[in-house]
């Protein structure tokens, strides 16, 4: 992964606990529920070996039988409580947190679709991607650590409180420890936030070089260049199993100076109480008791120390998170009424554009084109077409110039009703996970069945879609029913036609096709663009030669623009096209 | 299956049975300690504590810290055996997992590459925590052994009620352990469900933002991410069911020993040191047991994940090899028959550049795999120097025959390695390679061959990617090569001379050349065409001739 700009914000500590609180308070019932549990579950356990210390106590007066299970009963009836309110709380911590993390990443996600298009563009789908996926996860999975943590923090202060009644003097002696973790802990941390950094980046590629390994396994086949290749797996597995333990040797040292820094307590509170009962001012039974419970804080100190590190990286995905969260919607301003179907030309007004830290890819481009006509975009590869395509389908907005749909700016359109304007099938083609139906009704929620099979008749998509094994309910996408690229082009067609925009941009690359298959894309763009106003990216001249007019693009200028047979006529730069491709 | 599972854990322990009985010795010490801290604490209570004696004192401050010592020491040294075994031998399993996907022909299997992913990565990794299982079971058998050996020199009673209690209870967690456990593998699935979806939004968003999709898109995020929350709150309440009942069982044990013991010195049958390092290891007595019940918890999943990497590592070879050597020499289908062919003779002889067109999709993937000895033909036999193709060890046949796939798959982090498939060739003949398949401008920046490719080539674009695979087939250099479609993303004067440039790579020294295609620069350029329809040989001759069949020219004329 190349270093990003990171155009996207990340927020600060104080707004990302004001955001994470503010999700919190919005389940009050939950919020007291988990805190009583949780405090009466940490009560409870503390209980018991206060109650055994009792116990020790009245053996050592010589107390009756009655009394013993007096004791006994009341150790059980702790332990019982101790039970249901533990399992309790750690329900309903989790349940908070969890509702919580769900309130939390739905709104990620609706900020990151809806995000303005300039900004996702510079910022890239990639860091919006693993914001929205591994944080998520990673705030969410921690959220299950919560639970632990929370109860762990009860337990603590309930102990503390624990040691306060049985002698304040021995609750001081306790307080020796605290020094040593906060040493500890100033050391370890920095050092496991780049250990374990190091850790996932060798992971990631470790992820990267299988996936790549496993999607390619048909080419690995072919040149027989499976050791080659395992050697390459190898190693960035190795790479990582290196950063694995690397992390484990600095996560030990700090175990170790924890074991230490609980002798050390132990040591403090039997001293001092060794001392007090010297002095006749404690009993035998309060230090035992006193010893018992700070040895039971062995468990829950750890478990606070050894999940500092995951609740900070838990916090930095937050931070990345409640960052996208805190982003602008663009254009509030409700949808105008809905009009109806429109015929609409497209004008770009000398466009010019630029990526962040790039030459210049698009310049000075003004063209007209009318309504119902269609527009073929033709040149080499890095031309500017796929650019210029996307900021007259209103995409992502020109660095400068305007691009107008018939009389307004495309800027001050509603998103809504920029899409119900102009359909865009980009080039990155993507089958959604889900049934092809679903995969349609995205274009068209509201579409029924009929709608379906016709959009999918009209680009000549219904024969293999009615043979698909359960048809339109298929599953298709990720991991299941598996579409060829031919397929999954005339689905994006099929989604534009659903939409039934009066103008359509197709960016469609016929390469993965095939050449059998791209002849068959061409007929479904054809039927597609029939009646509408169209600007087709043509990467076979076929497709460009039955557009009204064709503009030749050149370093991001249209060089020659004119109808085909005029273009050919003018023995330019098409004509030179057009009969290498004859040939 | 189960017996493969079986074979596989037992495998993984006998490689790792070094670290592993290391980090179960050294946790066993440790647990030990563990079990002598409150033994300590009874101790120093009652002979120091409850004496006044300083020197008393100043041993216990001494023994405690040498306990300590070893305790850390011990759990230290366990966490770092066990830590290199799981990742030593989750690399190991990854390993021939990749091993076993990527060589021969590759194997049989109904998995997509991400599942075949997850099987390399956490499956490998799961599985492997089977020894972190097992050495903590066994540590903590230990622990319990040491505590029932110490009551039973206090009392016999006591320990005698440990040896058979533990056991009920650990039993009795256990069958509650399946019941929880179905319930949660079943909705764990649900939880992952809003990340997948999210997922699949995102890598889907230029097209959804290009046809609006963008409400609908949301919306059903939100159903998804309910429909986790939901699961994930099952499975919260089936795990806090567990917390629960394990709470409540070492409860119940603590309770029944420190009152038994309690009765038991009130008898003065046992001394109040006695006591005090009774009720000590009852309180600590709750580790082991949780432990072992934890590890029975995670025994099912761990197991699951042995089985899908078994199932990877016993999958079926998708074409056996054979043990022949393939010899260069002409390539043959006789009358062959497939899905998409239905009696089809072909010859490529050595210093041929042979075309072979048709139409149809499926004809051309059955062509292409049959060439490539990728599958075998329902009929007919497919020969290489006369020996039929099934016959041949794959080794020896890959360096004769080499298909390059259509859809391309760049290896590497840098020009050179992605062009470089076998021995390494030298930047001179990298360089005419890539002038021959017109990719010489990714060389213009000062980088050269050294320029770094972003996720393997994924940053180029596809022209240049299929021209990159191109270079490496010609690098290759096998006798006989074939190309499937290679220039469909690449611009009609630069495929003119790549037509040229692949002529005269391949030409002298008997290395034959086939391009499976439509493309009619590339088909200029060959000796001969085979045109085949409705899976036969329609037609065979040059290209300019054929021409004047109107149904070739209408498949190869655009």
């Amino acid at each position: 992964m190349s270093p990003s700009v990171p155009i996207l914000p990340v927020a600060t500590g104080w707004v990302t606990l004001t955001a994470f609180w503010r999700a919190l308070r919005r389940y009050p019932l939950l919020a007291w529920t988990s805190v009583a549990a949780a405090t009466a579950a940490s009560v409870a356990a503390v209980v018991v070996p206060i109650l055994l210390g009792r116990l020790v106590d009245l053996v050592v007066a010589g107390g009756t039988v009655e009394s013993l299970l007096l004791t006994s009963a009341l150790i059980l009836g702790a332990g019982l409580a101790a039970a249901v309110l533990t399992g309790a709380a750690n329900w309903l911590v989790t349940e908070w947190g969890m509702r919580a993390c769900a309130d939390l990443r739905e709104e990620v996600l609706d900020r990151a679709l809806r995000m303005d298009a300039a900004r996702l563009e510079s910022a890239g789908s990639g860091d919006v991607a693993s914001r929205v996926t591994e944080d998520v996860e990673r705030v969410t999975d921690s959220v299950r650590l919560a639970a632990g943590i929370f109860t762990a923090l009860v337990t603590v202060v309930i102990t503390f409180a624990g040691f306060a009644t049985l002698d304040w003097r021995i609750a001081a002696a306790f307080l020796i420890v605290f020094p040593v973790y906060v040493v500890s802990l100033r050391r370890f941390v920095p050092q496991a936030k780049r250990l374990y950094a190091a850790e996932r980046e060798a992971a990631a590629v470790r992820t990267q070089s299988l996936l790549n390994t496993f999607t390619g396994a048909r080419t690995v086949h072919a040149y027989g260049m499976q050791d080659r290749q395992s050697r390459r797996v190898e190693q960035a597995s190795r790479h990582a199993v290196v950063a694995r333990l690397r992390a484990v040797r600095g996560f030990l040292w700090f175990a170790n100076t924890m074991n230490y820094a609980e002798a050390l307590g132990l040591t403090a509170v039997l001293l001092t109480g060794f001392l007090l009962v010297r002095a006749g001012d404690s009993t035998v039974g309060d230090v035992t008791a006193a010893a018992l419970l700070f040895h039971r804080l062995f468990g829950p100190l750890g478990m606070l120390l050894m999940s500092f590190n995951d609740i900070q990286s838990a916090g930095a995905a937050l931070a990345r998170l409640v960052g996208i969260s805190g982003l602008d919607v663009p254009t509030t301003r409700p949808a105008g009424p809905v009009s109806g179907w429109l015929p609409t030309g497209v004008t770009a007004k000398s466009v010019w554009h630029r990526y962040p830290g790039g030459p210049a890819v698009v310049q000075d481009v003004s063209i007209e084109i009318a309504a119902g006509e269609s527009l073929a975009i033709v040149g080499a590869s890095g031309a500017g077409k796929t650019t210029l395509a996307a900021i007259l389908g209103g995409v992502f907005p020109a660095a400068e110039g305007e691009v107008w749909l018939a009389d307004r700016p495309i800027g001050e359109l509603h998103p809504a009703e920029l899409r119900r304007t102009v359909g865009v099938v980009t080039q990155e083609v993507h089958v959604f996970a889900g049934t092809l139906a679903d995969d349609l009704r995205l274009a068209a929620p509201d579409a029924s069945d009929e709608d379906l099979h016709a959009a999918l008749r009209l680009v000549g998509a219904d024969g293999w879609a009615t043979a698909l094994p359960d048809g339109l309910s298929t599953r298709v996408g990720d991991g299941e029913h598996p579409l060829t690229a031919g397929q999954a082009q005339q689905v994006a067609l099929a989604r534009i036609a659903l939409l039934d925009p009066p103008v359509v941009v197709l960016d469609e690359a016929s390469a993965e096709a095939g050449s059998a298959g791209a002849r068959q894309l061409e007929q479904a763009s054809a039927a597609l663009i029939r009646g509408r106003t169209a600007v087709v990216v043509a990467h076979r001249l076929s497709q460009a030669h039955t557009c009204d007019r064709i503009a030749v693009m050149a370093h991001g200028r249209i060089v020659e623009l004119g109808t085909p047979d005029e273009l050919v006529a003018a023995g330019g730069r098409y004509a030179e096209l057009w009969s290498a491709w004859r040939r | 299956m189960t017996q493969t599972t079986g074979r596989l854990i037992r495998r993984m322990f006998w490689r790792q049975r070094r670290d592993t009985a290391l980090c179960a010795a050294f946790w066993s010490l440790h647990q030990v300690c563990e079990a002598l801290v409150p033994v300590a604490i009874g101790l120093v209570i009652d002979q120091a504590v409850g004496t006044g004696s300083s020197s008393a004192m100043a041993w216990s401050v001494l023994g405690i810290f040498a306990l300590f010592t070893a305790l850390t020491m011990g759990w230290r040294s366990g966490f770092w055996f066990l830590s290199r075994a799981v990742t030593e031998e989750s690399h190991q399993l990854r390993m021939r997992v990749v091993r076993r996907v990527v060589g021969g022909q590759g194997i049989r299997t109904r998995r997509q590459s991400g599942e075949l992913l997850s099987i390399a990565t956490s499956d490998t990794q799961s599985a492997a925590e089977l020894l972190e299982l097992g050495t903590r079971g066994v540590s903590a058998l230990v622990g319990l052994t040491v505590s029932t050996v110490v009551l039973l020199r206090i009392d016999w009673s006591l320990g005698l009620g440990l040896v058979v209690g533990v056991p009920i209870l650990v039993l009795g967690l256990n069958a509650l352990g399946p019941v929880v456990g179905r319930r949660t593998s079943a909705q764990q699935q649900a939880v992952g469900r809003a990340a997948a979806t999210a997922s699949d939004l995102l890598r889907g968003l230029r097209p959804l933002r290009g046809f609006g999709g963008v409400d609908e898109a949301v919306s059903r995020y939100r159903t998804a991410s309910r429909t986790s929350l939901r699961a994930g709150i099952g499975t919260v309440k089936a795990g806090a069911t567990f917390i629960g009942a394990s709470t409540f069982t070492t409860g119940l044990l603590i309770t029944a020993v420190a009152a038994l013991a309690g009765w038991f010195a009130l008898e003065g049958r046992i001394t109040v040191g006695q006591l005090i390092t009774i009720v000590g290891l009852a309180t600590f007595l709750t580790d082991p047991v949780l432990n072992l019940a934890d590890c029975v918890f995670r025994l099912a999943t761990a197991r699951a994940s042995a089985a899908r990497v078994a199932e990877v590592l016993a999958a079926p070879e998708r074409v056996p090899s054979g043990t022949g050597t393939a010899q260069p020499g002409t390539l043959t289908l006789d009358t062959v028959h497939a899905p998409g062919l239905a009696g089809v003779d072909l010859a490529v002889a050595p210093g041929e550049l042979l075309g072979i067109v048709t139409g149809e999709t499926g004809t051309a993937d059955d062509v292409t795999e049959l060439l490539a000895g990728a599958r075998s033909p329902d009929r007919g036999e497919v020969r290489l120097a006369g020996t039929p193709m099934r016959e041949l060890d794959l080794v020896s046949l890959r360096r004769t025959v080499l298909v390059e796939p259509h859809g391309v798959d760049l290896f590497g982090s840098t020009l050179r390695e992605v062009l470089q498939s076998g021995d390494d060739r030298d930047d001179a003949a990298l360089r005419t390679a890539m002038a021959s398949a017109c990719v010489g401008d990714l060389l213009a920046d000062d980088a050269g061959f050294d320029r770094e490719l972003v996720d393997h080539g994924l940053n180029l674009s596809g022209g240049q990617r299929q021209r990159l695979a191109l270079t490496r087939a010609l690098l290759a250099d096998r006798p006989v090569t074939v190309f499937r479609d290679p220039t469909t993303a690449i611009d009609a004067v630069t495929e003119h001379a790549i037509a040229d440039g692949i002529r005269a790579y391949r030409s002298g020294d008997g290395r034959a050349t086939v391009l499976v295609t439509t493309s009619a620069p590339l088909l200029d350029r060959c000796d001969r065409v085979v045109f085949l329809r409705a899976g036969q040989v329609a037609a065979v001759g040059r290209h300019r001739d054929l021409l004047a069949d109107s149904s070739y020219a209408e498949v190869v004329l655009r």
